[in-house]
Formats: structure tokens, C-alpha cells, sequence
């Protein structure tokens, strides 16, 4: 009895085990290695420097596209919208610029776009009690109409010319600012959400709604701002690529919707609410943009890209499945 | 396979006929008989060698404390675990059909079906088979008809979603019959519903248990009702069989209580009228009524839950149409939302645990903090929160592996003291408890009271919301009754207050 006791205390003013708080981020990590060797036996150009840079601009929008995703899948929700604003905001600072703009206001404007779509999710789910599937459904639509309306169709080259240095330049000495953005994103992201009370609060609202609430957590202000943050940073992702290809498409952002969700769910998190990591999310969207970089490599038909990106969906999932109890 | 509504609906009558089907010929058999049974999950041994055996038209009520293995048990002899050791036998073979049916204590009735087809959804013959309205219909009146005619009657079309608990319930027992179970295994049965309904509740078992000869298992922690329904009790201890099917007139409570292995406590009442302030420091002002309440009270609310629920919405910031009101200097009137209660220092332990109250999938730590962090307004997590929800989880004895763990590996014991862990040891002004004893085992109830108790002891008002009589006389300071039609009829001063009197006032017999 006593020394059921002792156990007990000790156990319980230990801190949480890296290995057992990130475990789902930790096999991911080691899948996406053993990934990246496997086409390395093929292709040693694989695990060139070259091809890892080639491989973190790919997954940059992705990346931080899928901290937005994490954020509203946390607390219960969806948000099918993200690649219809990607392409929106992409639109829209293009045209902006095509006016005389600076980089900067036009930036802006893009960012605005997020932060309208955002909005109006965020009040139509939390306000209105609309399931988020559909509401985000209808924004999807409708942003993604505008994308083709504001230029009618046409894609558009960008006019600032120093707009690239949002993407490429180097903020900090030797460190490309997709990476810096990345890194810093998720950082923030993860620290938030592990030591913020307000971090807590997605984690609440996602596990059980009706008890958060009693608990005096404000869950429609939760609520609203994962949304809210969803959209922007699907806006951020957008102004990236535009930033890195120099031209914005009605289309951009078509695939990357699923992808995020994907990345999210490889991630670790449920689509009830309640689990996932920022972290996960990174290493989510690293693994797709990896599984895609290999099969671009090996030189398989590119059509083949969506069957092993679900097929590597399934495995994450079932290894997350088997591995909790 | 044959099937329940080509079989006589009415089994009683069919008993007097004495008509040869193979039930008949087996009726003094023993229906379930487990002997030396043992299961081990990893390292842990759980069962021991538990014997445990039903007869028909017995009522059987199987006791043992949180984790004693009583759960365990039954789901072995329900098929949804293997055992390692003993054996589990029933009276009659009759191939893929239950012969025993378990009502859960959280219903199984689905919201959006009928109660006719909530009934006879388990009856499809074949994945293809077409839908029959009519045929559902003919099951669930034929089943229905021999617990509750009326409900048979008049309900058959209404929405699952719509029932009653108490009609819920029925609805469930009359599944498990129309499935030609032999015995029926109630969990805690009585835990959601109030004085009345648990009395029809008990003369429909009675009924059912004389006039079909089925075996009725019955799982409660409430010594009085136990009493009242069951004939004989098995009492299991730490994975063994200490009491074996004796008769319940032949046990003492007390010796009940020491056969579970937990102390017997005296009724440490609070008779010796412990010293309250005499400041009033809120009134609570509903329809017809103002009552001040001192620090420090332990103030019950007796009734069906229609009754309190007026109050306990305006207290915890959910008011919406109640006619209730607070009045006191800094007190809110009607707090404007849950997280306005929260920073008055209004705690609310919900009775609806699993969907109101514990948050899944999120660590204990979070589970116990959550509304911490509101009240003080912290913004950050730091370090010392993990000595600080140790601590707690120490003082109220609740077992768990670690702080990081999530509330779902808890017994529902233990998951109710983390509700409560949240309240404790925060300056907190008053706290609203819903039936914070219901589904746990007497040891449990006994450190809970003692928990409040200290609650109040350090000047918590403390709002106790009950269906068990016998306890809020026990605890209560003053108990505010509500009868029926969810009238407040009045307050009770513990001076002139004992079962009778709050029968009286609550509608309800005690």
C-alpha cells in the first residue's frame, strides 16, 4: 500500500516523456528517412543538398498551410476552404500589383483576403452553428469562382520587382526565408499550443465542447480564431508561392486542400478534435512532399503521385491506430 | 433461427400452461454458472476465481467495489472477453442467441429511430432483408407489452431522442427480451433515474423476474434499493467470490460494507451543528421564494431532476428562461455565461459526466486545471502546475498512472473525483454539485462527503443537487425540496427535517 503510494507520487511529479508525447512525430520522422534513403538507393542524387533544398521549397506553403488546417481540425472542425484562398490571395495581389502597388500593400491586400475568408467561416460555424463541412464547403466554392473572376481566368505575372524576396531572400544570414518561416511558424505554433492556456483551449473545445464551456473555456472565441488562423496562413502559403514562381494561377491552390488535411491527419491528428501537434503537421506535409519529390525522381508517371500519398495516408493512420494501446 | 414474434408474447401465461417448449423443460436450471473463473490483463490478475451463479426468477444483485472485478466478470460471460482460467456455463444452448443481455448504464437508444425500431433493429434476419415498419412494430409491441402496455400503446411512433430515461430504459430491457435473453443484467440501473421511476423501474423487474422466470443481475451501490428489489447478493472482493448468492435478509448492511472490504463508517453527521457564519452572503431569489444562504452552508436541492434544474442553470451562467436570481453584495444576478460563473467563483460539478464533464482525450493535468487557469487568469503554463495537479490528485485518492495519462483509462469513480479535484483548494465561493455520489462505490461516497464537507468547513457555499434522499439529510445543512412539476415547495431547516417530511415536499416516496 505504501509503496503503491510512493509509486504513484513519484510517477506523477515527473514530467511528460518526449518519447511519449511526440511518439506518433517521432515514427513519422523515421518514416520519412527511411523514404528518403529508400529512393536514395536508386537515385543518389536523391540526398543531394539540391534536392533537399528543392524538397523544403515544395513543402514550404504545404507546411504552414497545414498548421492553419491543425488548428480548426484540433478543435473538432474542418476547413475544405484553405486551397480556394491560396489561389485567391495569389490572385488578388497579383492584380493589386498589376496597378502600380508595392509589394508591401499588395502583400497586404492578399493577407486581407485570408482574413475576410477566415472571418466569415469562423462567424457562419461559431454565430450562425453551421456545420463547419458546409460552411467551409461554400466558401471553398465561392473563393474558389473569385479566383478565376478577378482576372477572368487568366493567369498573371507579378509585377514588384522585389516581391521575391519574401520567399527567397535571407531575413537571417544563410537561412532562406521559407525555411525561417517554417521553423518559426511551427515553433510558435507548438509552444502555444503546449504552454499557453489559450494553446489548451483548442485541445478542450475539440475533446468535448459541451464540458470545455461549463469549464468557462470561451469555446465560440476559440473556435472563431482557429479559423480565422486557418485562412491566414492558407493566405501566407498563397503569397509564397507567388512569391517563389513569380506568377499567380486561378488554380494554384486546387490540390493543396486535401493535401493539408492529409498532412494533419498524418500528423497524428483526429479529425474529431482533441489530438495532433504542430509538429506532426510539419512532419505530415514533409512526408507528402517527400513521397512526391521520390516518385518524381524514380520517375514514375506523376499520376501515380495521389495513390502512394493515400496509400502512406493509410499506413500513418494504422500505425497510430495499433500503436495507442 | 427462429424468431421472437412467432414465439407466445406472453411467456407468464405460457408458465401456467405448462406448455413443453424447450425453456420450459430447463426452467429449474441454473441459467449462468461461472465457477473459478480467472482473467489476467498483462501482469494484473483481475479475477482470482470468482463463482457466481443466477437461477430463474431470481434477482441477483452483484456488489463489490470500484475495480473488485464485477465488470470484468460480465463482460466475459457477455462474450466480449476471453478468461483464463474456470469455467462460465449456461442453462440452455441455443446457438447464436444471447442468453444474456446487458442494459448499460449509459443507454443504448438511438435519437433519430423510432422506439419501435430501436426495438426491432436487432431483428433484421439478413443484411438484405427489406425494412418492415410494420413488422418492427409488431416486435416492439410484443416485447413492450409485457413490461409497460401503456408505453406499448401509445409510444410506438415517437423518436427514441424524445423518450424519458426511465422510458429509455424500458425500451432497452424490452430489446433485451425480445432477443429471448434468459437473463438480464442491469448496470446501476437506478444511477439517472429519480424516487419515482426508480419504483416503477423495481415493480416491472418484479414482475418480469415471477412471471417469465428470467434471471435478474443487478449491479447498484445503493444499499437501500438493493434491499428493496433483490433476493440474494454475490459480493466480489479484489478478484474473488467472498459472498456467494446468500440471502440479502441474512446480510447486515454493516457486514455487507465489510465484506466489500471498505470500513463501515459511522454516520459522522453534521448534527454536531457545525458553526456557520451568520453573515448572509447571498440570496437566492426564484419564484415565491427568497432564501439566504451563510457561508459555509451545505444547502441540498431534493426532487426530480426537472425540479433544481431552474437554479442550478442560473447558477452555473446558463439561465436562459429560469425565474431564478442571485442577491448579495459582489454576487451577479444572473451570471451572463459559464466562464462569468467561473470568474464569480461559482464551481459546478455536472451530473452528466461523460458528455459534460471530463475532457477525453486531453491529459488529467488539463482535465483538473482547465477552469484553474481561467479563474486566476493565467496565461502560461509553467512548471509547478504539474506539483500543483499532483498534489491534488494525491489528496482525493485518485489512482491513476500519471498526470499525462487521459481520463479514459479511469474506473467512473475516479474520473468523478478529478471532477471535483477541479474545485479544490481554490478560494471558491459557492459550488454546485449534481448527484457528485452517483456511480460509485460506498468507500468513494464516503471520501466525497468528506471532501465537500471540507469545502464548506472553509466557507464554500456548497449547492448539492440529489435524488437520494437519505443523503442530503445526511450531509445537508437546509435542503430546498421540489416537487414534481419542478415547484420549489419550500425549505427544510436541519432542525425539523427527516424522510418523511421531504417525501412529503418532493411528491416522492423517500
Amino acid at each position: 500500500m505504501n509503496t503503491e503510494a510512493q509509486s504513484i507520487s513519484r510517477a506523477l511529479n515527473i514530467g511528460p516523456s518526449i518519447l511519449g508525447t511526440y511518439r506518433t512525430e517521432i515514427a513519422i520522422a523515421i518514416a520519412i528517412v527511411v523514404l528518403m534513403l529508400g529512393v536514395g538507393a536508386f537515385i543518389p542524387a536523391a540526398l543531394s543538398a539540391g534536392n533537399f533544398a528543392n524538397i523544403l521549397q515544395a513543402a514550404a506553403p504545404l507546411v504552414i498551410m497545414s498548421l492553419g488546417v491543425l488548428l480548426v481540425v484540433l478543435t473538432g472542425g474542418i476547413d475544405l476552404s484553405v486551397g480556394s484562398v491560396f489561389s485567391l490571395t495569389g490572385m488578388v495581389t497579383a492584380l493589386i500589383m498589376s496597378w502600380g502597388w508595392g509589394s508591401v500593400p499588395s502583400a497586404a491586400a492578399g493577407l486581407g483576403v485570408g482574413l475576410i475568408f477566415g472571418s466569415i467561416n469562423g462567424l457562419l460555424v461559431t454565430a450562425v452553428g453551421l456545420a463547419p463541412f458546409v460552411v467551409t464547403l461554400i466558401t471553398y466554392a465561392v473563393a474558389g469562382s473569385l479566383a478565376f473572376i478577378v482576372t477572368n481566368g487568366r493567369s498573371m505575372g507579378i509585377g514588384a520587382p522585389d516581391f521575391w524576396l519574401l520567399n527567397s531572400g535571407q531575413l537571417i544570414p544563410g537561412i532562406a526565408n521559407y525555411v525561417l518561416f517554417c521553423v518559426a511558424f511551427a515553433a510558435l505554433l507548438e509552444l502555444a499550443l503546449r504552454k499557453m492556456t489559450f494553446g489548451r483551449w483548442f485541445y478542450a473545445v475539440g475533446s468535448s465542447a459541451n464540458a470545455a464551456h461549463l469549464l468557462g473555456v470561451p469555446v465560440k472565441r476559440t473556435r472563431f480564431s482557429a479559423y480565422v488562423f486557418s485562412s491566414l496562413m492558407a493566405s501566407f502559403a498563397g503569397l509564397l508561392t507567388v512569391s517563389y514562381i513569380l506568377n499567380a494561377e486561378s488554380t494554384a491552390g486546387a490540390s493543396l486542400m486535401l493535401q493539408a488535411i492529409a498532412a494533419v491527419v498524418i500528423g497524428g491528428a483526429s479529425l474529431f478534435g482533441g489530438t495532433g501537434s504542430a509538429i506532426g503537421a510539419v512532419l505530415g506535409a514533409l512526408m507528402i512532399t517527400v513521397i512526391q519529390n521520390g516518385v518524381n525522381l524514380i520517375g514514375i508517371n506523376s499520376f501515380w503521385q495521389g495513390s502512394v500519398t493515400g496509400i502512406a495516408i493509410l499506413i500513418a493512420v494504422l500505425i497510430d491506430r495499433f500503436s495507442h494501446k | 433461427m427462429s424468431d421472437w414474434e412467432e414465439r407466445d408474447p406472453d411467456a407468464g401465461r405460457r408458465n401456467e400452461n405448462c406448455t413443453a417448449s424447450a425453456n420450459e423443460s430447463n426452467r429449474p436450471q441454473t441459467l449462468v454458472s461461472v465457477r473459478g473463473l480467472q482473467k489476467q490483463f498483462g501482469a494484473t490478475v483481475v479475477l482470482k476465481g470468482v463463482d457466481f451463479a443466477v437461477q430463474p426468477g431470481q434477482i441477483h444483485a452483484l456488489l463489490g467495489g470500484n475495480g473488485a472485478g464485477k465488470s470484468t466478470m460480465i463482460r466475459i460471460i457477455t462474450g466480449d472477453l476471453t478468461y483464463d482460467g474456470g469455467t462460465v456455463e449456461f442453462g440452455s444452448k441455443r446457438g447464436d442467441r444471447p442468453v444474456v443481455a446487458v442494459v448499460h448504464q449509459e443507454l443504448a437508444v438511438l435519437p433519430h429511430l423510432t422506439l419501435a425500431e430501436n426495438i426491432g433493429i436487432v431483428h433484421a434476419r439478413s443484411f438484405i432483408e427489406p425494412y418492415s415498419a410494420r413488422r418492427a412494430e409488431n416486435i416492439a409491441s410484443k416485447a413492450l407489452s409485457l413490461i409497460d402496455p401503456h408505453l406499448a400503446a401509445t409510444s410506438l411512433s415517437r423518436m427514441g431522442g424524445d423518450l424519458t430515461l426511465h422510458e429509455a430504459q424500458i425500451v432497452e430491457i424490452a430489446r433485451a427480451l425480445s432477443t429471448g435473453a434468459e437473463v438480464l443484467l442491469l448496470d446501476e440501473p437506478t444511477a439517472n433515474l429519480t424516487v419515482a421511476e426508480t419504483e416503477r423501474l423495481f415493480a416491472v423487474l418484479q414482475r418480469l423476474a415471477q412471471e417469465t422466470g428470467i434471471g435478474i443481475v443487478f449491479v447498484s451501490h445503493r444499499m437501500k434499493e438493493i434491499r428493496q428489489l433483490c433476493d440474494v447478493c454475490t459480493i466480489i472482493r479484489d478478484g474473488r467470490t467472498v459472498v456467494n448468492a446468500r440471502p440479502i435478509a441474512d446480510l447486515t448492511d454493516a457486514e455487507i460494507v465489510r465484506h466489500m472490504g471498505q470500513p463501515a463508517h459511522r454516520n459522522s453527521n453534521s448534527e454536531a451543528a457545525r458553526t456557520r457564519s451568520d453573515h448572509v452572503e447571498v440570496t437566492l431569489v426564484g419564484p415565491g421564494i427568497e432564501l439566504p444562504v451563510h457561508l459555509g452552508t451545505i444547502l441540498g436541492l431534493a426532487g426530480s431532476p426537472d425540479g433544481p434544474s431552474g437554479l442550478i442553470s442560473t447558477l452555473i451562467g446558463k439561465a436562459g428562461t429560469s425565474q431564478w436570481s442571485l442577491k448579495g453584495e459582489g454576487w451577479p444576478s444572473r451570471p451572463t455565461a459559464p466562464i462569468a460563473s467561473v470568474r464569480n467563483g461559482i464551481g459546478y460539478v455536472t451530473g452528466d459526466r461523460a458528455h459534460k464533464g471530463v475532457l477525453a482525450q486531453l491529459p488529467i493535468i488539463d482535465n483538473v486545471l482547465a477552469s484553474r487557469r481561467i479563474r486566476e487568469k493565467r496565461r502560461y503554463i509553467s512548471r509547478s502546475e504539474r506539483a500543483e495537479c499532483g498534489d491534488l490528485v494525491r489528496t482525493l485518492g485518485v489512482k491513476v498512472d500519471s498526470i499525462w495519462s487521459v481520463p479514459s483509462t479511469l474506473s467512473g469513480g475516479n474520473q468523478q473525483k478529478l471532477l471535483i479535484a477541479r474545485w479544490l483548494g481554490m478560494p471558491l465561493r459557492m459550488v454546485v454539485l449534481e448527484e457528485p455520489t452517483r456511480g460509485v462505490d460506498i468507500g468513494t461516497k464516503r471520501e466525497i462527503y468528506a471532501l465537500i464537507r471540507k469545502m464548506a468547513d472553509s466557507g464554500t457555499i456548497i449547492v448539492w443537487w440529489s435524488t437520494e434522499n437519505v443523503e442530503l439529510l445526511e450531509i445537508c445543512d437546509e435542503i430546498l425540496a421540489f416537487d414534481t412539476d419542478g415547484r420549489c415547495t419550500g425549505p427544510l431547516a436541519h432542525e425539523t427535517y427527516n424522510e418523511d417530511a421531504l417525501a412529503d415536499l418532493t411528491g416522492m416516496a423517500a
